[in-house]
C-alpha cells in the first residue's frame, strides 16, 4: 500500500527542516530590521543613563547581531523560547495557552470550508452552465472579494448589536452567570463550558467560513467539469447507474485530487484570515498575539509565533502531499532524489 | 492622387493587420459570452474613470464640509451633534451617501479613493507577475536541477511566513507608504505565480515544438521567452487579475490594523476611521460604501480573471 518510499519521506523531512530554518532566519532578520525595540517602551528619557543601559543589557540587546542570531537558533532547536518582555511571562507558556485556541478556530474553519467547498463545487461543476451554477458561482466570487473584517463587522452588527443573540468577542464569557443561554446549567461544568465556547465561536467561525469555502469550490468546479466528459462517466451512465451515484461515486472522487493540492494554499489562506478575524473578535489566539507583539516590537514573542505558524504550514504541506498519494494511485513518490 | 496606389496600401495594411484584428475579435467574442467578465470589465472601467477624473464624479471637492461648504467658519453645536449625517439630498446640504463625523462627504471620499486602489491593484499585480513568471519559467525549464531546487525552496520559505504578519513587519521596516505596501505585498504574492507557471512549463517543455526549436539550435533563453512564454501568457493574466484583487484586500486589512498612509484617500482608511471613531454600528451609510467598493473592485478582478481563464483554456 505504501506508495511513498522511506527514502523519499526522509528526503522530504530533511528539506522541511531546512525550510523551517530558513523561515526562522528570515523572521529573525526582518523583526530586527524594524525600527525601535521593545525596550523603548520600558525606557523613559528622564531615566539615568545607567538605568537605561541596564535595561538594554538585561535583554541582551547590546550583543552583536550574529550572537543574538546564534543564540536564537540554538535555543529554538532545543525547545527554549525565552521570555516575553511585554507580557512578562515565558513565551512558551503564552503559546501553550494560545495555540489550542487558534487550532480550535482554524481547524473548525478548515473542516467546514473543505466540506462545504467541494460539495458545492461538485454540484456546480456537474450542472455547469445552468442558471443555478452561474448565480452560486458569482455569489462565491463576491464572498471571496469581501474584506474579512468588514464581513465580521456586518455579522456583529446583525447578530450582536441588533439581535443580541451572539457575543461579539472573546472565547468564553468572563462571568459564568452572565449570558442567559447558560441558565439551564447550574454549575460551571465541562459541557457548560463547551456550550459557552460554541456560543462564542459562532461569529468568528462563520466569518472565516464565508470566505474560506470559495477556494475549494472553484477548484472542484473546474475539475468536475473536466471529469464530466470523460469516458468512464459515460460508461457508468450507460450501465444505467443513477445520476447521483455517477456524480458522487465516479466523478467526484477523481475530481477531489486537485482539491488536495489546493488545500495547501487553503491552509495559508485560512491562517491569514484567522489572524485578522482573531483580532476583530478579540479571540485570544496566535493571530491576535502576533499582530499585537509585532506592533509592540516584542521580538522574542513575535519570532516564536512566526516559528510556530511556519511549522504549522510546513507540516500541513507535508501531510497534504502524503494524503495526495493515497488519493491518487497514479502518483508515486518511490523514486525520490 | 493615384487612388490605385492608396488602395493597394490599404490592402497591404489589411493583409498585415486583418488577421490580428480578427483574432482580437474572436477573443472578445469568447470573452463577451461570459456575462460575469463583462460586468467585471464595466466595474473596472467605472473605477478607472473615477481614478482619472475624480472631480467629475464626486459631488463635492475634498475641502467641502457639511453645512459650511468650502467657506471657513464654525458649525453650531446642533450642527455638530447631527454628524455623522445620514444621506441627504439638498436639505440641509447635498450628500447622497451621508457624511462622516467630521462633516466630510462619504461619496466624495469614495470617488477620490479609486485612484489609490487602482494604483495598488495594478502595481502589485504587475510586479508579482514580473517576479513570479520569469522565476516560474526558469524553475520549470530547468526542472529537477539545482536551479529549480533553490527557487522552489525559496518559494517554500516565503510560503511558510504568514502573509499579514509578514506584511506588517515589512511595512514597519520600510515606513508606511502606499509604495511600500505594494512592495510588501509582492514579496509574498509572486509565489503563487511562480508555482503555477512552473507546473505549466514542466508540461510545455516536453512538447515537440520545444524539442524542434532546441534541435534547430535555439538557445535556452530563446526557447523560454520565444516558445514557452507566449503559451503561458494567458495564464499569467489570469493570475495577475487575482493578485490585483488580493492586493486590494491586503491593503484594506493593513489599514484596519492602523498601518496605512493617512494622507492618502483609500477605502481601507475610510473603514479604519469609522472604527477608530466608534461609529461602526451607528452609521451604516458610512460603513457600507467603502466595503462595497472594495468588494466590487476585487470582485471585478476575479470575474475578469475567471472569464479569461475560460477564454485562454476553452474546455470544448
Amino acid at each position: 500500500m505504501a506508495r511513498i518510499s522511506l527514502r523519499y519521506l526522509a528526503y522530504r523531512l530533511v528539506v522541511s527542516y531546512f525550510v523551517i530554518l530558513g523561515i526562522m532566519t528570515l523572521a529573525f532578520l526582518l523583526l530586527r530590521l524594524m525600527p525601535g525595540t521593545f525596550a523603548d517602551a520600558l525606557v523613559s528619557p528622564d531615566m539615568p543613563r545607567e538605568a537605561r543601559e541596564a535595561i538594554v543589557e538585561q535583554y541582551g540587546l547590546n550583543e552583536p547581531l550574529w550572537r543574538q542570531y546564534l543564540a536564537f537558533m540554538v535555543n529554538y532547536q532545543t525547545g527554549q523560547f525565552g521570555w516575553s518582555p511585554t507580557y512578562g511571562t515565558e513565551v512558551w507558556s503564552l503559546i501553550e495557552r494560545r495555540l489550542p485556541r487558534t487550532l480550535v478556530l482554524f481547524g473548525a474553519s478548515f473542516i467546514f470550508g473543505y466540506i462545504i467547498g467541494p460539495l458545492v463545487g461538485m454540484y456546480l461543476g456537474w450542472w455547469r452552465g445552468t442558471k443555478r451554477d452561474k448565480s452560486v458561482f458569482a455569489a462565491g466570487l463576491v464572498a471571496y472579494s469581501m474584506p474579512a473584517f468588514w464581513i465580521a463587522w456586518l455579522l456583529i452588527w446583525l447578530f450582536n448589536y441588533e439581535l443580541g443573540w451572539l457575543p461579539s468577542s472573546y472565547m468564553m464569557s468572563q462571568y459564568p452567570d452572565d449570558p442567559s443561554l447558560l441558565a439551564p446549567f447550574e454549575q460551571w461544568t465541562w459541557w457548560r463550558a463547551i456550550v459557552d465556547v460554541l456560543h462564542h465561536i459562532a461569529l468568528p467561525l462563520f466569518s472565516i467560513i464565508s470566505v474560506g469555502w470559495v477556494g475549494a469550490m472553484l477548484v472542484m468546479r473546474t475539475q468536475m467539469n473536466t471529469v464530466v466528459d470523460s469516458d468512464y462517466v459515460y460508461l457508468a451512465k450507460a450501465k444505467g447507474l443513477s445520476e447521483r451515484t455517477v456524480m458522487i461515486k465516479h466523478a467526484a472522487r477523481n475530481a477531489l485530487i486537485p482539491v488536495a493540492t489546493q488545500a495547501i494554499v487553503g491552509v495559508a489562506f485560512i491562517i491569514d484570515g484567522a489572524v485578522i478575524i482573531e483580532y476583530v473578535f478579540s479571540w485570544p489566539g496566535m493571530g491576535a498575539l502576533i499582530v499585537d507583539t509585532v506592533l509592540r516590537r516584542d521580538y522574542p514573542t513575535a519570532q516564536a509565533v512566526f516559528f510556530i505558524l511556519g511549522v504549522l504550514i510546513v507540516v500541513m504541506r507535508l501531510l497534504t502531499d502524503i494524503a495526495y498519494t493515497y488519493l491518487d494511485p497514479r502518483i508515486s513518490f518511490e523514486g525520490g532524489e | 492622387m493615384a487612388t490605385g496606389s492608396s488602395n493597394s496600401r490599404l490592402e497591404a495594411y489589411k493583409e498585415k493587420w486583418g488577421p490580428k484584428v480578427d483574432r482580437y475579435k474572436r477573443v472578445w467574442g469568447r470573452f463577451a459570452q461570459h456575462r460575469l467578465g463583462v460586468i467585471g470589465l464595466f466595474i473596472l472601467v467605472m473605477y478607472v474613470m473615477w481614478a482619472i477624473a475624480p472631480s467629475w464624479f464626486a459631488p463635492h471637492s475634498t475641502e467641502w464640509t457639511a453645512y459650511l461648504g468650502t467657506d471657513p467658519g464654525r458649525m453650531t453645536p446642533q450642527q455638530i451633534d447631527s454628524l455623522p449625517h445620514p444621506p441627504a439630498f439638498g436639505d440641509p446640504f447635498f450628500a447622497p451617501m451621508g457624511t462622516t463625523d467630521q462633516g466630510k462627504d462619504v461619496m466624495t471620499e469614495l470617488v477620490y479613493s479609486a485612484q489609490n486602489a487602482m494604483y495598488i491593484a495594478l502595481a502589485a499585480g504587475l510586479l508579482s507577475s514580473l517576479v513570479g513568471v520569469p522565476l516560474g519559467l526558469i524553475s520549470g525549464y530547468y526542472g529537477d536541477t539545482w536551479i529549480d531546487e533553490s527557487i522552489q525552496r525559496l518559494a517554500d520559505i516565503t510560503y511558510g511566513l504568514p502573509f499579514l504578519p509578514l506584511l506588517i513587519v515589512l511595512v514597519a521596516i520600510r515606513g508606511v507608504s502606499t509604495t511600500n505596501i505594494i512592495l510588501g505585498i509582492v514579496v509574498k504574492s509572486w509565489v503563487n505565480n511562480c508555482i503555477i507557471i512552473r507546473g505549466e512549463t514542466l508540461s510545455l517543455k516536453e512538447r515537440s515544438y520545444v524539442e524542434s526549436a532546441k534541435v534547430a539550435g535555439a538557445s535556452d533563453t530563446r526557447v523560454i521567452f520565444r516558445h514557452i512564454l507566449p503559451n503561458v501568457l494567458p495564464l499569467t493574466f489570469v493570475y495577475l487579475a487575482q493578485d490585483a484583487a488580493g492586493a486590494i484586500l491586503a491593503e484594506a486589512s493593513l489599514a484596519y490594523l492602523g498601518l496605512s498612509d493617512f494622507t492618502a484617500y483609500s477605502w481601507g482608511i475610510m473603514l479604519e476611521q469609522i472604527q477608530n471613531r466608534g461609529f461602526v454600528f451607528e452609521a451604516w451609510w458610512w460603513l457600507l460604501p467603502p466595503g462595497i467598493a472594495i468588494t466590487m473592485i476585487a470582485g471585478a478582478f476575479y470575474f475578469i480573471g475567471f472569464s479569461m481563464e475560460d477564454v485562454a483554456n476553452p474546455q470544448r
